[in-house]
């Protein structure tokens, strides 16, 4: 059953129409990508998902029914624009967060602790917010979405602040929830985080949704049968079968002629002895098909109008 | 519940707990107290507590000024001593033994009139001791039964035409109800209305907002907050009490008219119940203003504007004494941001149809409900809008289009 079904939303605000057409779902034990330029109406989604704005048109089914008081306390939220109180020490402010989603004293003092020393935030727990690194202060954030145990996890641009170390941690942790059943939306324009982590995504520009599916599906549908190849030789300047050449830093991309297999020219390759380091097939990555999808999807826009 | 509950609670200690609100608190009332006592003491200090001497040349005074036992700490007594010629008198107060001497004539009962010899001008307080002496000795020359009680005057009772209200006194000290009432409205808004704008609008710069309106719904939040603000204000009130309750008790034998003051229980009720329902309107529309600004200076000066309506009645005192149930007065304690201190202060001096109260009870509950759905939806609208503030058509028209 999905967690969460978001069908045909439409969000205005005054003349601007921040969500024309929206619709997906989003499964337990999934990391679901809602993938879009800057202003193209993933958060104003997000905040119509967590009913901070009634949609204009459209409705919205959270586990298994519209939101309700109750399940605010299901779900994890890690807004873009953070927020915690500057003045307040951080342990206070996590209690107080943790409280709003019905823990009790008893078990915010138990798991508190645990992820204060997960985040390697435990040195500072006495410490003001405005007193924390900005990396500090999203990883205390994300304690706060957390903390409850929540089936659905929403996280807007997860990433924004932390350095490679934290980045991995909470990449880790992304994963382990996901692994234990939750629900994951995770709201970016940052396509290589993504690409590793979501299971499925949904791409949206304009208020309108471009591009939907598994990742794996989606590479396939861009794939061409370019191959990457990485050799210490020099390549020759033509290759049978091979329509062009191109070097990329460390790789040649290699683009095949019609009818020509990537099994076909490795057999090229080994008959010409070029000895190589690696040879793989070079699937797109998300940030081409999100230019490329995006470029389109403009082009197509203009043309309409 | 809880949850309003929870944000309630946070709110109150969050501004409990701080020192400024206690340097604050304590602070007001010492720096007033400190203030008064400075101003008494400097006045009493002015005040030229010399003798003065006089000459009784009409043997007029049979019974002279007595000295009380006991002289008060910044009790005043100026001491009348009488002299047998006037050139012992103006030695005594060429030396400065005396601030000046006054002359009886013999002639005093026909013309009424003494003569001062000073090199200032005799003090009220002088001229009062002078006139006390005299008068006195005037009427003990005509042998009046009851002089005392004459002299104390007559005690006047009052009741209202339907016989629902009596009083004992000229009811001045009905005053103190509503006045208390009046500026612990006043004092509600500005100080707990001000914390309450503030928690919001930095809710709204520091982001928590968003976090806390997936938490609950926004009417929820704004219950918790204006509960722990009013908590936060109760404390003040509580504090001030206490320390005036210590007050009296030192000074009460000082201050005779705090036993003519005898309070209703219902009155009392009423006008404390007017008080919270007063606080929770004007505290929804600080709450909406909060949430429809975008910074604390904007919100501010939008702010001020509140004190006009809260201050109408101090402003129109006057109808309020000579005509409690005229128009002016009435409009202002249906009106819900007046209504608090101007009904109060009606039924301290008149009698007011039951109907007439259930009716301003029925406004003011009525204008809760209106200011909760406004700010509810100030909240959905403007509490995430960062950088702009929300115009009131944006609230009223596109929300309801749209929402």
């Amino acid at each position: 059953m999905d967690t969460i079904v978001v069908n045909h939303i439409a969000k205005s605000f005054g003349d601007t129409k921040a969500v024309k057409d929206v619709s997906f779902s989003v499964r337990p034990g999934e990391i679901f990508g809602l993938l879009g330029p800057n202003g193209s109406g993933k958060t104003t989604s997000i905040r119509v998902i967590l009913d901070i704005y009634q949609p204009d048109h459209g409705t919205i089914q959270i586990l298994d029914g519209p939101m309700n008081e109750e399940k605010m306390n299901h779900i994890g939220y890690l807004p873009e624009e953070r927020g915690l109180y500057q003045d307040v020490e951080l342990t206070r402010n996590l209690t107080y967060l943790a409280t709003l989603k019905n823990m009790s004293k008893e078990d915010i003092e138990q798991k508190l602790p645990i992820w204060l020393d997960r985040f390697d935030l435990t040195e500072h727990e006495k410490k003001k917010t405005k007193e924390l690194s900005k990396g500090m202060q999203q990883k205390a954030q994300l304690i706060a979405a957390l903390i409850h145990d929540p089936e659905i996890i929403i996280i807007d641009e997860p990433f924004a602040a932390l350095d490679p170390v934290n980045t991995q941690l909470v990449k880790d942790l992304l994963v382990e929830l996901r692994n234990q059943g939750k629900t994951i939306i995770m709201c970016t324009h940052q396509m290589n985080q993504v690409e590793k982590l979501c299971d499925r995504l949904v791409l949206i520009d304009h208020g309108t949704v471009l591009l939907e599916g598994s990742l794996k599906a989606v590479q396939t549908r861009f794939a061409t049968n370019q191959v990457l190849i990485q050799t210490d030789s020099d390549l020759p300047e033509t290759l049978p079968g091979v329509q062009k050449i191109e070097e990329e830093g460390l790789f040649y991309r290699l683009t095949p002629s019609d009818g020509t297999t990537s099994r076909a020219i490795l057999q090229q390759l080994i008959e010409e002895k070029i000895s190589m380091n690696s040879f793989e097939i070079a699937t797109p990555s998300l940030d081409e098909i999100f230019i490329k999808v995006v470029k389109e999807g403009r082009n197509g826009n203009e043309e309409n109008n | 519940m809880k949850k309003i509950i929870d944000v309630a609670k946070y709110e109150y200690t969050h501004h409990v707990a701080k020192p400024r609100f206690w340097i604050t608190l304590l602070g007001m009332p010492l720096g007033f107290l400190l203030i008064m006592a400075l101003s008494v003491f400097f006045s009493f200090l002015s005040v030229d507590k010399e003798p003065v001497g006089y000459i009784d040349r009409a043997d007029l005074i049979i019974q002279p000024q007595q000295k009380p036992e006991k002289i008060g700490f910044l009790e005043l007594f100026i001491e009348l001593v009488p002299y047998d010629n006037e050139a012992a008198a103006r030695a005594d107060a060429e030396q400065g033994l005396l601030q000046g001497y006054f002359v009886i004539p013999a002639t005093y009962q026909s013309t009424y009139s003494v003569t001062y010899y000073g090199n200032s001008q005799p003090s009220s307080d002088v001229t009062s001791v002078i006139n006390d002496l005299l008068r006195e000795n005037l009427l003990l020359q005509e042998q009046i039964p009851n002089l005392a009680r004459i002299e104390a005057g007559s005690q006047i009772s009052l009741e209202s035409l339907d016989g629902s209200q009596s009083s004992d006194g000229t009811g001045w000290h009905r005053l103190v109800v509503p006045i208390v009432i009046g500026m612990l409205y006043f004092i509600l808004v500005m100080s707990c209305g001000g914390y309450l704008l503030q928690s919001l609008v930095e809710e709204k710069q520091n982001r928590t907002m968003e976090i806390m309106i997936t938490s609950m719904s926004p009417n929820q939040l704004m219950a918790g907050k204006i509960i722990g603000n009013l908590g936060v204000g109760f404390t003040q009130i509580l504090v001030w009490l206490v320390i005036l309750g210590i007050g009296l008790l030192f000074f009460h034998n000082r201050l005779p008219f705090l036993s003519d003051l005898s309070l209703s229980p219902g009155y009392l009720a009423i006008s404390l119940a007017l008080l919270v329902l007063g606080f929770i309107v004007a505290a929804g529309l600080l709450a909406t203003i909060g949430a429809a600004m975008s910074t604390m200076e904007e919100a501010q000066s939008i702010n001020s504007l509140m004190v006009l309506p809260i201050m109408l009645p101090f402003y129109f005192f006057q109808s309020f004494f000579s005509n409690p149930n005229g128009t002016l007065p009435r409009v202002l304690s249906y009106f819900p941001l007046s209504a608090p201190f101007s009904l109060s202060l009606r039924m301290a001096f008149a009698s007011i149809p039951t109907w007439e109260i259930i009716m301003v009870f029925t406004i003011l509950v009525i204008s809760v409900g209106l200011v909760f759905w406004l700010s509810g939806k100030a909240f959905r609208r403007g509490l995430l809008e960062y950088n702009k503030k929300l115009k009131l058509r944006d609230l009223l028209v596109k929300e309801a289009n749209h929402g």
